[in-house]
């Protein structure tokens, strides 16, 4: 059976950033300087003839997108200037949005306009929705001290919290449900359930380190991997300690652990000791969060390395969104410092105007995602090895001894 | 003429060392019948060659040099009004044999006897005179873009040019051509073929003949006599030389296999066709007029291929690449995908590969897609070699095959077959006859054949390396696609390289000359027709069809075809063709002046007939390279292995020589014989002899033919070791001493 070729990829795929693989004649020197390319799993050629030859099919089904990490040593090589590593970013945006059954991301990738409109609406939308919350609340407001939780209660943030993180659970984990299938194929069906419990571990190690990045050896790349972990990291802390922990642990009893502490919750007092642990867990979020998406900020709009040299809408959203709730997070934690009531609750309103979006948007549909899909196919290479190395034994001998070196 | 016979030996380059020159004088002085004979430690030198320039002023005319090998210095020992034979003393004498050695005095000793022979046989030749006023004009045949490049630059070069096209106007197939890509193939630009043409009608120096064609070409260079017609009327044109610039037609798309789809919908086109179609305006799909937005190229279609045109065209590929441009300059947002078994673009043609990369063309290496086509709906599938996989392109608008050239002078039946010549005997060996199509360009009038022979899949070349722009028939040079598969730019160097030829061709030819390879000499071939038996052996056997015939069947020599390599000499039984320096007779008396021993002092002797073209610089290079090979042999340089006269083997044989080795060219394909077939036909001469010498109980191992290149200068001395050693096996020679 032949494979057909949809000759409109290419041009469905420049919306999505792709600019030069046509001029690629497939050398494969791309593939031969990738540290991360294995016998088993090579890229990114193969990837770039898929996008060439319009093999939809075969694109959706790979896995080797989220297999690279653009330390842009294949675009370096290149000899026709074919740009292999901004392919592969392309894809992972392309998967991403196929993988989203709703279309939302293929809309939010595609037109640089829907993305600014859904991005501005929503951002009105919260910014109303916290504006009717403090008139219709009005009565109760501490004008005297900076306290948010007079204004928006606590434990109301909170609730809408765990409903926001249920919408946007549900959403990923169907797109990431649909990722696992098509990445494994007929493999989804037979490999045993134990083995994938058997690799959490792996899993969360990838999640939390990202080891894999630092696989690559080329030169900057450590630099990456550092900038890339501390935006990881500092956004996994602060989701944590606005989305769990945002009233402590109230069902459990333990109140240490809020995060959001109210004047009237303190007994009348600002609780400004900066070296509560809570609060210097927020600051390395902050300080890891400015460090990360400034460097990158910098060196995309330096172009100073190939994974900077084009940057999509996409990826300006995602930096001014993470960097404006950064600094909109550490202004609010200024102002309940200094007292200062009103600008404190205008800048919650304006950190809530931006971090929603953020959340809502980019990590369901568009780049935050890339923080489930990633780690998630690395782990189902892993079992797929381990299956193949164990049921099927004549198809995986050959490749077997580099396969378990490389995963 | 009077001879007075002057010698000079150099003792310099290890000569005086490696030979005794008093003893080596007195031969030569008694052997030559020499009036005066003197020695030089370094001949070439001024002082040298002013000794000789004295003995010529005081009336020395005929002058034997030992010295150094002919090829070399033969600008220093260079003497008006004499005649000259030069001993090879030092390559293959000093050089390659033991010093002061006996069998190398006895060598250089039978090498002055061998010299004094030829000597006493040679007269100065007199340059060819025809009868009839010799003429410069150039005709050209074909205006086409190599047809009036060839043209311009005739005129430019001060010569008269006549331009023959048979279309009603000038430009050829580049007429029809929207766009072209020439050197340095950065992009497609505008056919500038009018400009060109304009010039052409505008130039005082050339007579354009539109509409017209070679009615008839008959003589030979300076001498063509060419008659051109035009629309029913002829006219006769004295012509020097001629630039055959035919062009080409495509391949009959019809023959193609099935699995190209050509015929099964009108949107699967060839190359050619895609060409009218977009000099006609917009590129669109033929069934409907639509828009094309997928269009997919064939590479090699019918090409490389031994059923169709086995050869590759060199040009499709970068058709295709400009096509391609083409389309989607017209439509940026057109899907145009190039199927390719190799991307042929060499040199700077790459910089174009990577232009239609950067428009976006998509290429897929496979090596034998499918057209599948019915109506307007078209589909191309195919093994995609890089995906390892198949692919089904469907909905395409436009299928363009690249279908390959074929030469004008391939059409028409061939000549040969014409001839209701008897079979040849089974196991006798026969020497392979031209194919010459009836194509009806040249229309000579030559007893061979009235078009040039081919090379190879109807290719008119004479010899693909060594001699662009040579053909078989002195004075025609092919230019452009019709000599091998080009493009616009290689055409225009073509055509500027053959008018070079064409020019050089009527400045030897109207001084008397030979033109390539023996350019420069002025004897000719001389026939003693009383003695003719009419046998027809020299005008079916010369391979540059330089002999017509009379209704008798005797010989009509045409001296300016000729290339004065004397294979008529070689073929004549009666031994009737003869050059003034140069004859059967000649090197039959220097057989006869080798002093042979007899058999009590074990010294055989090796004649080596050995073509002066590959083999004798060979036989110096081993000098060169100071090799040492066996003193038995004498070497007897021939002008070419074709000349070779079978009496010589008997005078050999009589004389008492032990063996006889024939060293000549490659032959057959890839031949690398100056004269073409001059090597083939001595071996299969010699394969008669040995018949003859089995019959007559003298072992035939005695007669030996080798191929040599001019590189085998390693393989030389072992391969006369051998050769010695089998002798010594066979035993002398029975005839010694008689």
């Amino acid at each position: 059976m032949s494979n057909r070729v949809d000759p409109n990829l290419i041009r469905e795929l420049e919306e999505y950033g792709l600019k030069d693989a046509a001029k690629c004649y497939n050398c494969g020197n791309c593939t031969a300087i990738c540290d991360l390319s294995t016998p088993e799993n090579p890229f990114p050629r193969k990837m770039v003839r898929y996008v060439q030859l319009g093999q939809k099919e075969k694109i959706l089904k790979s896995p080797e997108p989220w297999l690279c990490y653009y330390c842009g040593d294949c675009s370096i090589r290149c000899p026709r200037e074919a740009d292999p590593g901004e392919t592969m970013m392309v894809l992972r945006r392309y998967l991403t949005s196929l993988y989203d059954w709703t279309g939302f991301s293929k809309r939010f990738y595609t037109s640089e306009k829907f993305e600014t409109m859904a991005v501005a609406a929503l951002g009105l939308l919260v910014g109303l929705g916290m504006i009717f919350w403090a008139i219709a609340n009005h009565a109760l407001i501490d004008w005297k001290h900076a306290d948010v939780s007079s204004v928006w209660s606590t434990e109301g943030i909170e609730k809408a919290d765990l409903v926001m993180a249920g919408i946007l659970s549900f959403f990923l984990l169907t797109n990431l449900f649909r990722c696992v299938k098509l990445v494994l194929g007929d493999y989804f069906k037979k490999i045993p359930l134990k083995m994938y419990y058997e690799e959490i571990k792996y899993l969360l190690v990838q999640f939390a380190t990202q080891k894999q990045f630092d696989g690559c050896k080329t030169k900057g790349n450590r630099q990456r991997w550092i900038a890339h972990l501390a935006i990881m990291t500092g956004y996994a802390t602060v989701f944590l300690l606005v989305v769990i922990f945002v009233n402590g642990l109230p069902f459990m009893g333990i109140n240490a652990l809020k995060f959001q502490r109210g004047w009237a919750s303190m007994g009348h007092v600002n609780e400004i000791s900066i070296f509560n642990p809570i609060r210097l867990l927020g600051y390395y979020s902050f300080f890891a969060l400015m460090y990360g998406t400034s460097y990158v900020i910098w060196s995309r709009l330096k172009k100073t390395q190939p994974q900077f040299k084009n940057t999509h809408s996409t990826d300006w959203m995602f930096l001014i969104l993470l960097q404006a709730t950064a600094i909109t997070g550490i202004l609010i934690n200024l102002g309940h410092i200094f007292d200062l009531a009103f600008f404190t609750y205008a800048i919650y309103v304006l950190h809530m105007m931006v971090a929603i979006p953020m959340l809502v948007l980019e990590v369901p549909f568009a780049k935050w995602a890339h923080l489930a899909y990633r780690p998630v196919v690395l782990m189902l290479m892993k079992v797929k090895a381990r299956y193949v190395a164990e049921y099927e034994p004549a198809k995986g001998a050959v490749l077997a001894p580099e396969v378990e070196a490389a995963v | 003429m009077d001879k007075k016979i002057a010698v000079y030996i150099c003792t310099g380059c290890g000569i005086g060392e490696a030979l005794d020159v008093d003893q080596l004088s007195s031969v030569a002085t008694s052997e030559c019948k020499a009036a005066i004979c003197k020695n030089h430690a370094c001949l070439c030198s001024p002082e040298g060659v002013r000794m000789i320039n004295d003995d010529i002023a005081e009336g020395a005319n005929s002058l034997i040099i030992g010295a150094c090998s002919q090829r070399v210095m033969y600008d220093v020992f260079n003497f008006e009004n004499t005649i000259l034979d030069r001993v090879n003393l030092r390559e293959q004498v000093a050089w390659t044999h033991p010093a002061k050695d006996e069998d190398t005095q006895m060598m250089a000793e039978d090498y002055f006897r061998m010299s004094g022979a030829r000597m006493a046989a040679m007269q100065p030749p007199e340059p060819f005179k025809p009868e009839q006023e010799m003429s410069r004009d150039i005709l050209v045949v074909g205006g086409g873009v190599t047809g009036m490049t060839a043209a311009l630059e005739a005129s430019k070069a001060g010569y008269n040019a006549v331009l023959v096209e048979q279309a009603d106007d000038l430009g050829g197939f580049q007429k029809n051509v929207a766009k072209n890509v020439v050197f340095p193939f950065k992009d497609v630009q505008e056919n500038d073929i009018d400009k060109l043409a304009a010039s052409v009608k505008a130039n005082e120096k050339i007579t354009v003949f539109t509409g017209s064609k070679i009615e008839k070409l008959s003589g030979g260079p300076c001498v063509f006599n060419a008659t051109i017609k035009t629309n029913g009327s002829s006219s006769d044109h004295k012509i020097g030389a001629v630039v055959l610039a035919a062009g080409w037609k495509p391949y009959d798309p019809e023959k193609l296999d099935q699995r190209f789809g050509y015929g099964a919908s009108p949107n699967v086109v060839t190359n050619v066709q895609f060409e009218e179609r977009a000099k006609a305006g917009k590129i669109t799909r033929p069934s409907d007029g639509g828009q094309v937005k997928t269009a997919a190229f064939i590479q090699c279609a019918g090409q490389r291929d031994p059923q169709h045109l086995p050869y590759c065209s060199s040009i499709c590929c970068f058709t295709a690449l400009k096509q391609a441009i083409q389309v989607k300059q017209q439509d940026p947002k057109a899907n145009v995908f190039v199927f390719y078994q190799e991307m042929r673009t060499p040199g700077q043609g790459e910089d174009f590969f990577r232009k239609a990369q950067s428009e976006g063309v998509i290429f897929v290496r496979a090596q034998a897609p499918e057209i599948q086509a019915a109506g307007g709906k078209v589909c191309v599938e195919a093994f995609d070699e890089l995906l390892g996989d198949n692919i089904l392109l469907d909905n395409v608008d436009l299928v363009v095959l690249a279908t390959g050239m074929v030469p004008a002078t391939a059409f028409g039946e061939d000549h040969k077959a014409k001839k209701t010549d008897e079979p040849p005997k089974p196991n006798e060996m026969v020497a392979s006859v031209d194919s010459i199509f009836v194509s009806d360009i040249l229309n000579l009038e030559y007893r061979q054949g009235p078009e040039l022979p081919e090379l190879k899949y109807g290719f008119p070349d004479s010899h693909f390396i060594c001699f662009p722009y040579e053909s078989r028939r002195t004075g025609i040079y092919p230019a452009g696609p019709v000599r091998r598969p080009m493009g616009v730019s290689n055409a225009i160097e073509d055509a500027t390289g053959a008018v070079m030829k064409a020019i050089q061709c009527v400045e030897l030819t109207s001084g008397g000359m030979a033109v390539h390879p023996r350019a420069g000499d002025t004897s000719y071939p001389e026939f003693f027709l009383q003695r003719c038996t009419q046998c027809k052996r020299c005008t079916e056997e010369c391979p540059f069809g330089a002999i017509n015939e009379d209704e008798k069947g005797n010989p009509l020599p045409q001296p300016t075809r000729c290339r004065r390599c004397g294979v008529c000499m070689g073929a004549c039984p009666e031994r009737i063709i003869s050059f003034k320096n140069y004859s059967v007779a000649m090197i039959g008396d220097m057989i006869k002046s080798i002093n042979v021993p007899d058999e009590y002092d074990e010294k055989p002797r090796i004649l080596i007939f050995c073509c002066e073209n590959d083999a004798y610089p060979t036989l110096d290079m081993a000098g060169l390279r100071r090799m040492n090979y066996n003193a038995w042999v004498r070497i007897i340089p021939l002008r070419c292995l074709g000349s070779l006269n079978l009496v010589w083997i008997a005078d050999s044989l009589s004389k008492g020589i032990d063996g006889i080795m024939l060293l000549g060219c490659r032959h057959g394909d890839n031949y690398q014989c100056h004269f073409i077939k001059g090597s083939e036909l001595a071996n299969i001469r010699l394969s008669k002899v040995k018949e003859t010498l089995d019959r007559l109980a003298l072992e035939s191992d005695r007669v030996r033919f080798e191929d040599v290149s001019i590189t085998d200068y390693e393989k030389v001395p072992a391969m006369l070791d051998e050769f010695a050693e089998r002798l010594v096996e066979i035993g002398a020679n029975p005839y010694k001493g008689f």
